[in-house]
């Protein structure tokens, strides 16, 4: 599966699609992949704040609760409701399957991420 | 070749709270590298813990609040996966806090080893234990041996397996374990196993060191089981 080429990614296996001072994140086609079979989301309250490479929500499969970790700092402004009702779609769909809306608190942490050619690279 | 090594500590009977405080610990540690691969087995008192989805699984609690205070048996909330499940004497917990980094990170796998280390232990013992495909956990014929139910933090790993070695069976009809209805229950003991605690202990630190590719550390190890 292609990475996409407008998203940031990171070494965590998170991405982010970032528009203006906001970003959708969501986890990559390999996270998916190390994870199988998702079950289940837990992801924060609209409102909360979020800091770079903190846990922003826990996913879970096989019996294995992992965390998801925030790509940027700032405010959770919106959660995909929905996504935790068919949590399955993580796996189908890896990268059209937001789970929360951050509104950046410091746009430049962005500029730390890792472009699609170097997540490439990463998980090659 | 550097080989990585597993610490097997033996802590016996514990609390749930104090094993999660423990857990939490160690994790800690882990992450910052000032401990190694540790293997907690350990054993708890009467307690019914949950998993983080949905309820956790306390829907599948069947006895009342009362019969549950009148037999001393708390409910516990954890972060691992997975339903409810039993925790009791003569059931061995493995809590395994071990760095998955660098070549192991596959939470699939992950599951799979645990299962495959109950199996060959298990094995040791003339018991074929085996996977139902879908149903995580090492099973014999249509019955639960081991429940496992896990916990990864930056692919540290913390949570684990319960193991019935003479488990009192009949705490299992508390609830629906695991969510799940149509199967039942077994234990070691059922299975004809005599081999004690301590024996089967040592047969899961070994099969762990194995299959995890870890140099096992197992300093309680009983004078009595040292092999040649």
């Amino acid at each position: 599966m292609a990475y996409p080429a407008g998203f940031k990614y990171t070494k965590d296996h998170e991405w982010i699609e970032l528009s203006g001072d906001r970003g959708k994140v969501g986890i990559t086609d390999y996270a998916q992949a190390q994870l199988g079979d998702v079950v289940y989301l837990e992801l924060p309250e609209v409102g909360s704040t979020v800091k770079a490479g903190e846990s922003v929500g826990n996913i879970e499969s096989v019996k294995a609760v992992s965390e998801i970790y925030a790509p940027v700092s700032g405010e959770v402004v919106e959660v995909n409701a929905a996504l935790k009702e068919k949590p399955e779609a993580v796996n189908s769909d890896p990268h059209g399957s937001w789970m929360v809306v951050i509104k950046l608190s410091n746009p430049g942490e962005a500029d730390q991420l890792l472009d699609v050619t170097q997540y490439s690279d990463l998980v090659k | 070749m550097h080989t990585r090594t597993l610490d097997v500590r033996r802590v016996g009977r514990i609390e749930y709270a104090a094993a999660l405080d423990l857990q939490k610990q160690l994790v800690e540690q882990r992450r910052a590298g000032t401990v190694g691969d540790v293997l907690l087995l350990v054993e708890h008192p009467s307690v019914l813990t949950l998993g983080v989805r949905g309820d956790g699984g306390r829907s599948h609690i069947l006895a009342t609040d009362e019969e549950l205070a009148s037999r001393d048996i708390g409910v516990f909330e954890t972060g691992r996966g997975g339903d409810i499940t039993y925790h009791g004497p003569g059931q061995i917990v493995g809590y395994p806090i071990i760095d998955l980094n660098p070549d192991r990170r596959d939470v699939h796998k992950y599951v799979r080893d645990i299962e495959e280390v109950l199996i060959r232990a298990a094995a040791d013992y003339g018991i074929t234990a085996g996977r139902v495909s879908g149903l995580t956990g090492v099973w014999v014929g249509d019955e639960k041996l081991a429940a496992i139910g896990v916990r990864i933090q930056r692919w540290v790993t913390s949570h684990g397996f319960a193991l019935n070695h003479t488990t009192d069976l009949s705490h299992f009809g508390l609830i629906v374990p695991c969510g799940i209805s149509d199967k039942g229950v077994t234990s070691l003991q059922k299975l004809g196993c005599r081999a004690s605690r301590a024996e089967v202990e040592t047969r899961i630190a070994v099969h762990f060191g194995e299959v995890f590719g870890r140099e096992v550390l197992d300093a309680a190890r009983p004078a009595s089981e040292a092999r040649a």
